[in-house]
């Protein structure tokens, strides 16, 4: 079949994707295993759990990280359909989230304000160079909208991409923490707060404690990629 | 055999709601993300049928029960900014910490203060 002018699929990066995706699901029911072990504490992460080895097995195997971001890009897309799931939580406890208008919209503005705020006078505290600030100042909403946001800024988007994903990990595994020291019982503020301050990843540990603070969450994370996305750059350029 | 076809077709409806909120989102350039819209068709859609397809909600379940797992390439992509960050690290590191914490903070204190205020002038719950 050597005459075929046009190859459809590259079978060999399809094989090579699947065995990422397989490595990923690996280590990923590893780290749930060490969560279950250590009784679902949040101080077992399983992105940071998961990634980890992965990241060390391909620096020390020498292998590009786009070789696995082959069957990465695949579980990226597929975070699309999964977060669309969100829907049914939020239907299901739609009363609920309909009662917390006020308390969520208060939330909302305070949070993302604070998230946003906070971030840049350190970073410029500490000295950090503009492009490091730029790229800082949407790290709590979910990565798509953080990389356009730096980039209407001037910042990195890939840059902006990873502070994303650590400041998630952050928050998931010292939410709890945080919450029970300063006496955030109210499960909905807990989910809410997780959401706003650490978008999608802070979600998934927010489900991982109860269904309520998990829906209040996701529709943080929502509202504040929203609210982040259109007020941000224009408070920006009317600043800077 | 039967209950797999049906759990895939739920997968199937919800990546259908997650292309056509990104498609909409990419048509009209909406500032916001097309999977945000793609939560508010399928909520729409629930919101008309008054229930849940059961394959749907054990699907949806399923998929946010293992949400972490479709974060770890963004973990793993992480990485390649290691060399980027050396620069600034102690700076990104406190600023990370720091601020997710204090947003974490106030944005509960924030819920839980009006949600109080609220419950007690009997406008709440």
């Amino acid at each position: 079949m050597s005459d075929v002018g046009i190859q459809l699929i590259y079978w060999d990066r399809v094989l090579e994707a699947g065995f990422w995706i397989l490595v990923t699901l690996f280590f990923y029911h590893l780290a749930r295993r060490i969560q279950q072990a250590l009784d679902g504490s949040p101080l077992a992460n399983p992105v940071l759990l998961a990634s980890a080895p992965i990241i060390g097995l391909l620096w020390g195997a020498d292998i590009w990280v786009g070789d696995y971001q082959q069957g990465g890009q695949a579980l990226i897309w597929l975070l699309g359909p999964a977060t669309v799931g969100l829907a049914v939580p939020l239907y299901r406890n739609f009363s609920r989230v309909r009662a917390a208008l006020i308390p969520m919209a208060i939330s909302l503005v305070v949070g993302s304000a604070v998230a946003v705020l906070s971030a840049v006078l350190i970073g410029d505290a500490m000295g950090a160079s503009v492009e490091t600030i730029r790229s800082l100042a949407p790290k709590s909403v979910t990565t798509p909208i953080a990389m356009g946001i730096a980039d209407a800024i001037g910042g990195y988007p890939s840059l902006a991409a990873a502070f994303v994903i650590v400041t998630g990990i952050i928050g998931a595994v010292f939410g709890a923490m945080i919450f029970n020291a300063f006496g955030i019982r109210d499960p909905r503020a807990r989910g809410f707060a997780m959401g706003v301050a650490a978008h999608g990843i802070g979600t998934a540990r927010a489900f991982q404690e109860d269904e309520v603070s998990g829906t209040f969450s996701g529709v943080a994370m929502a509202l504040n990629g929203i609210v982040t996305a259109l007020i941000l750059p224009l408070l920006w350029l009317a600043f800077s | 055999m039967r209950s797999f076809f049906r759990l895939a077709l739920a997968f199937a409806l919800l990546a259908a709601c997650d292309i056509a909120g990104r498609l909409l989102v990419w048509g009209l350039s909406l500032p916001v993300p097309g999977t945000v819209v793609g939560i508010l068709i399928l909520l729409a859609g629930l919101v008309a049928m008054r229930r849940v397809p059961a394959p749907l909600k054990e699907t949806a379940e399923f998929l946010l029960a293992h949400l972490n797992f479709f974060y770890i390439p963004a973990g793993v992509g992480v990485m390649g900014y290691a060399v980027l960050l050396a620069d600034d690290l102690w700076p990104i590191v406190v600023a990370l910490f720091a601020s997710t914490f204090l947003a974490m903070i106030a944005a509960g204190f924030a819920f839980q203060f009006v949600a109080r205020l609220m419950h007690e002038k009997g406008g709440g719950s």
